[in-house]
């Protein structure tokens, strides 16, 4: 299968996806109950920001996945790959805006799930002054659990803020990697889909730091391709859904860096199988530079632990 | 925003003017001799017509369907068309002998020294030259007599055959077009022309093949190489394009031809302090140069000298009025430019005894010592200002911008930008394989060849370049057809506005044109060798690339030879102008169909630019979908 092709099929599937829990939300609620994600002025941060449109209830949230539909044009070209990239975004967040809708509290602590807007703004600081130099999002199953902490750590260590999705949150807590918001590492859920919490932190940097207009879509990427400096890092076998989701991470200016074999793209589709460098790796694909000065003492030292608590038991 | 092309209809409207201006000299140029040659006959168009030996002249109509010898349409139009591909593989050989023997006089205080060490002692190592403890130049002649032994070795096959790819290397040898010497094969080709000998169409087609490669593989390749090692890898740089590179108060001194060994001598003298303060003397503000055709290509690539144009402007140069001399060598020079330069102060300067022009001024460059000897030649030049009739002088207020400069080493330089340092080596094509099978860029396009004025001249070259790159195929253009390009403003790194999204994201990535200019016609050898580059990194032969040779409107019997190569090293080639075979069922048959069984390419002819563009799409996606990327 092409390279392309890949992502098209995975935003098939994100699509048909979509339909059918948007379409069992309807059944079992109809379409005039409530859509609304956690403290956000924002709707459907994604969509507001794609399309200009709020969703306020499943009649219009299944209504949208015309959008996706529309970024479906099964021609082999990069602007199609981006935009079916982009559509499994948007199908991702119908899906989890349809979790929101019929569930009462569809993630649990630790898990994250949706991102309120006053810790977008709380981090807005941070990431202006460089003081969070990058954002991590690492996802999927690494080898073991102990490559996911050294790679968690590592980012931790330097001060990025990382998001966890999938199998990697049992294999950081196996080996006792401390997450939260403090310690800049936030697990947010086990399916693909919750990927697109992080997005949407993104997404609303855009609107509440950029001064972006919503619908302005052109002007949305351009923000999050200069003024995000976010990556993925996709670890363990790649589904088409997962290599689609990677299509919009890149369509937003994310490289996307994996230890599996794919078809690479330069800057931004990169295979790194030596986990030793996939840190170093994702910085350098992201621009990020660090500066560091290395302190020899035997705990990690950075801005990352600040917020630490030190338990009894510890 | 987007980049302002010079569109074609600008182009023809300062032609016109131009045409104007020597109807008001008295003078001809190609559109009335082109009229006045009425309809071409028709047995030459197809083919048949066979003047090879006195018993002839010969040609094939349906009443008599055999020559005096009984040669057939089918074997006059081979024996026709292999003699062209002989011509253009000598043409290129002498141009590449030339360039050797020059590489063998270099010395530390001449005139011609070694520019760049690395790609001499290179190419030493690859020809088993040794270099230890040996002075520079001493290694030089070495490489240069290696080089000249390639013309006329007894034994073996090209030395510059085993750069190939394992399944082009295993194709020619099964196939017999493995070249051997150059010169053996060009002479091989006439002896088996001559009468009585070779009468099978496809015996005939390989040895044009095999004629080709000793060209593509030889000639062109070992005049590229030893080129770069005199006078300097191309590297990225500016320059501009179109008639209006001539300057109203400057000596102006066009130069014409192909081979830089007169051409760099060229540049050096009219950058010669002692020459530009005696034009200043003579009323003029200096000396500004300008090229066209091949010898345009190789000072732009190595000097950024600016481009006055491509073939069919080379009359236009001089009906402007305001050049003092053009100086040319040998190929595709008009001898009808020594009348044409009577009808203006113009001076037409002849310089190589292997292409003497009457009319002309005739002062042969001495490559014993080229410096001196140039500079008596610009000195000429210098001396003709003051003879510029002004009231005649119409340098038309057009010019673009452009990129030159990409030689191979060059291109690489630019996709090291795209590395990550850890994960890939840099100095690899990896990168552009890497946007091929990703689908970014949907394939990789050679446009090279002349005008010719049987198509509307640079609309073909520019419909198509601009068709390729709107639909993400990067575009590499050598010769005249890049001069096209550059006339257009195609060279230029805003072109890539008009570039499809994946080719234009590569663009600003890598921070190129759309559209690469490789170099003058012998750097067609350039391309192949890129090409193959890619090949051997993916591990595949060349026939499995998306990757397609264009020639809309070519000429010469050089551009037959070219066109052999590239099939020979499996790149599909796209011809906008008919070869003259298709009186022969047979040949048409050979070389757009079964020429693909023995070296997995072939040839297509399309006229219409916007269906050949279709075409190579289509053979481009078509490539695509049998390898599965």
């Amino acid at each position: 299968m092409t390279l392309f092709d890949i992502i098209f099929q995975g935003t098939s599937d994100a699509l048909s996806a979509a339909k059918s829990v948007v379409e069992k939300a309807v059944a079992d609620k109809g379409k005039e109950h409530k859509v609304a994600f956690p403290d956000t002025a924002y709707s459907l941060p994604v969509i507001y920001a794609a399309t200009g449109k709020k969703i306020s209830n499943l009649g219009e949230l299944q209504e949208a996945i015309a959008i996706v539909e529309s970024l479906l044009v099964k021609e082999q070209r990069l602007e199609n790959g981006l935009n079916a990239g982009l559509g499994t975004a948007l199908a991702a967040e119908i899906i989890e805006a349809a979790k929101y809708s019929v569930e009462e509290a569809p993630y649990v602590a630790p898990l994250a799930g949706h991102i309120s807007d006053p810790i977008i703004r709380s981090l807005g600081v941070p990431l202006v002054t460089g003081d969070i130099p990058g954002v991590a999002v690492v996802l999927g199953e690494c080898p073991d659990a102990e490559t996911a902490a050294k790679v968690i750590k590592d980012y931790q260590s330097k001060g990025l803020l990382t998001f966890l999705v999938g199998k990697v949150i049992d294999q950081a807590t196996e080996a006792n990697v401390k997450m939260g918001l403090d310690l800049r590492v936030i697990p947010l859920g086990y399916d693909v889909t919750s990927v697109i919490h992080v997005v949407s932190v993104a997404v609303r940097a855009a609107l509440i730091f950029g001064g972006l207009e919503p619908g302005n879509l052109d002007g949305l990427l351009k923000y999050t391709l200069e003024r995000v400096p976010a990556f993925v890092n996709a670890f363990g076998p790649l589904s088409e859904l997962v290599v689609s989701a990677g299509a919009g991470a890149i369509a937003l200016g994310f490289p996307v860096i994996t230890d599996q074999d794919v078809m690479e793209v330069p800057t931004r589709l990169i295979t790194q199988k030596d986990y030793d460098k996939f840190v170093a790796t994702s910085l350098e694909a992201r621009n990020i530079k660090i500066k560091i000065t290395e302190i020899p003492i035997p705990v990690s030292f950075a801005a990352a632990f600040e917020g630490e608590r030190i338990r009894k038991g510890d | 925003m987007e980049k302002t092309l010079l569109s074609i209809e600008q182009m023809e409207e300062i032609n016109s003017l131009l045409k104007q201006k020597a109807v008001e000299a008295g003078a001809e140029t190609w559109q009335d001799r082109k009229e006045a040659q009425k309809v071409s006959c028709k047995f030459g168009e197809e083919g048949v017509c066979c003047r090879i030996c006195s018993m002839g002249p010969c040609r094939i109509t349906p009443k008599a369907p055999r020559g005096i010898c009984g040669a057939n349409a089918d074997t006059i139009a081979a024996r026709n068309f292999a003699r062209m591909v002989a011509a253009g593989a000598a043409a290129h050989s002498d141009h590449a002998r030339d360039i050797a023997h020059v590489l063998h006089m270099s010395s530390e205080n001449g005139s011609y020294k070694v520019k760049d060490k690395d790609k001499l002692y290179k190419l030493a190592g690859e020809w088993g030259v040794s270099t230890e403890g040996k002075d520079l130049y001493d290694v030089a002649h070495e490489v240069a007599e290696v080089a000249l032994m390639e013309f006329g070795k007894p034994f073996g096959t090209l030395r510059f055959l085993d750069r190939a790819v394992d399944g082009r290397k295993e194709t020619w040898e099964k196939e017999k077009v493995a070249p051997r010497a150059i010169d053996r094969e060009i002479a091989t080709i006439m002896h088996s022309t001559h009468i009585g000998c070779t009468a099978e169409a496809e015996s005939l087609v390989r040895m044009g093949i095999r004629t080709g490669l000793s060209d593509g593989w030889g000639g062109s390749m070992i005049g590229t190489e030893l080129t770069d090692i005199l006078f300097g890898t191309p590297t990225p740089t500016q320059t501009e394009s179109n008639l209006g590179v001539l300057e109203e108060d400057m000596v102006n001194i066009v130069l014409h031809g192909h081979d830089p060994s007169l051409s760099e001598m060229i540049v050096l003298a009219s950058e010669d302090a002692e020459l530009v303060a005696y034009a200043k003397e003579k009323g003029a503000k200096g000396i500004n140069l300008a090229g066209l055709c091949c010898t345009a290509n190789e000072v732009t690539m190595r000097h950024g000298v600016k481009m006055a144009g491509n073939f069919l402007q080379q009359e236009n140069a001089v009906l402007t009025g305001a050049v003092e001399a053009v100086i040319v060598d040998v190929q595709c020079i008009f001898p009808a430019m020594a009348a044409l330069a009577d009808c203006f102060h113009t001076k037409f300067i002849t310089t190589s005894p292997k292409a003497k022009i009457p009319g002309a001024t005739h002062i042969e460059f001495d490559e014993h010592h080229a410096f001196d000897s140039a500079k008596g030649i610009v000195k000429e030049a210098i001396d003709n200002y003051a003879n510029r009739d002004r009231a005649k002088v119409y340098i038309p207020d057009s010019k673009q911008t452009a990129m030159a400069g990409y030689s191979i080493e060059a291109i690489i330089k630019q996709l090291d930008l795209v590395t990550n340092s850890h994960v890939d080596k840099t100095g690899t094509v990896k990168p552009l394989a890497d946007c091929i099978v990703s689908g970014v860029l949907r394939g990789a396009v050679g446009i090279v060849g002349c005008n010719n004025p049987k198509v509307r001249p640079d609309y073909s070259h520019i419909e198509i370049i601009k068709n390729m790159i709107a639909n993400d195929v990067i575009v590499v253009a050598t010769g005249c057809a890049a001069q096209a390009a550059a006339k257009a403003g195609l060279l230029d790194k805003e072109a890539r506005n008009l570039a499809g999204q994946g080719l234009r994201t590569v663009c600003e990535l890598v921070d190129i044109p759309p559209v690469l200019h490789m170099g003058s016609c012998v750097d067609i050898s350039r391309i192949i060798l890129l090409v193959n580059a890619v090949a051997k990194h993916l591990n595949m032969d060349i026939p499995k690339l998306p990757v397609v040779g264009i020639a809309p409107e070519w000429m010469s019997e050089k551009a037959v030879a070219i066109g052999n190569y590239v099939i020979g090293s499996g790149i599909d080639t796209f011809l906008g102008v008919y070869p003259q075979v298709t009186g022969s069922a047979e040949m048409v048959d050979l070389l757009t169909n079964r020429v693909e069984d023995i070296v997995g390419a072939k040839f297509t002819v399309e006229m219409d630019p916007a269906k050949l563009s279709e075409q190579v799409l289509e053979r481009i996606e078509a490539k695509r979908t049998a390898l599965g990327i």
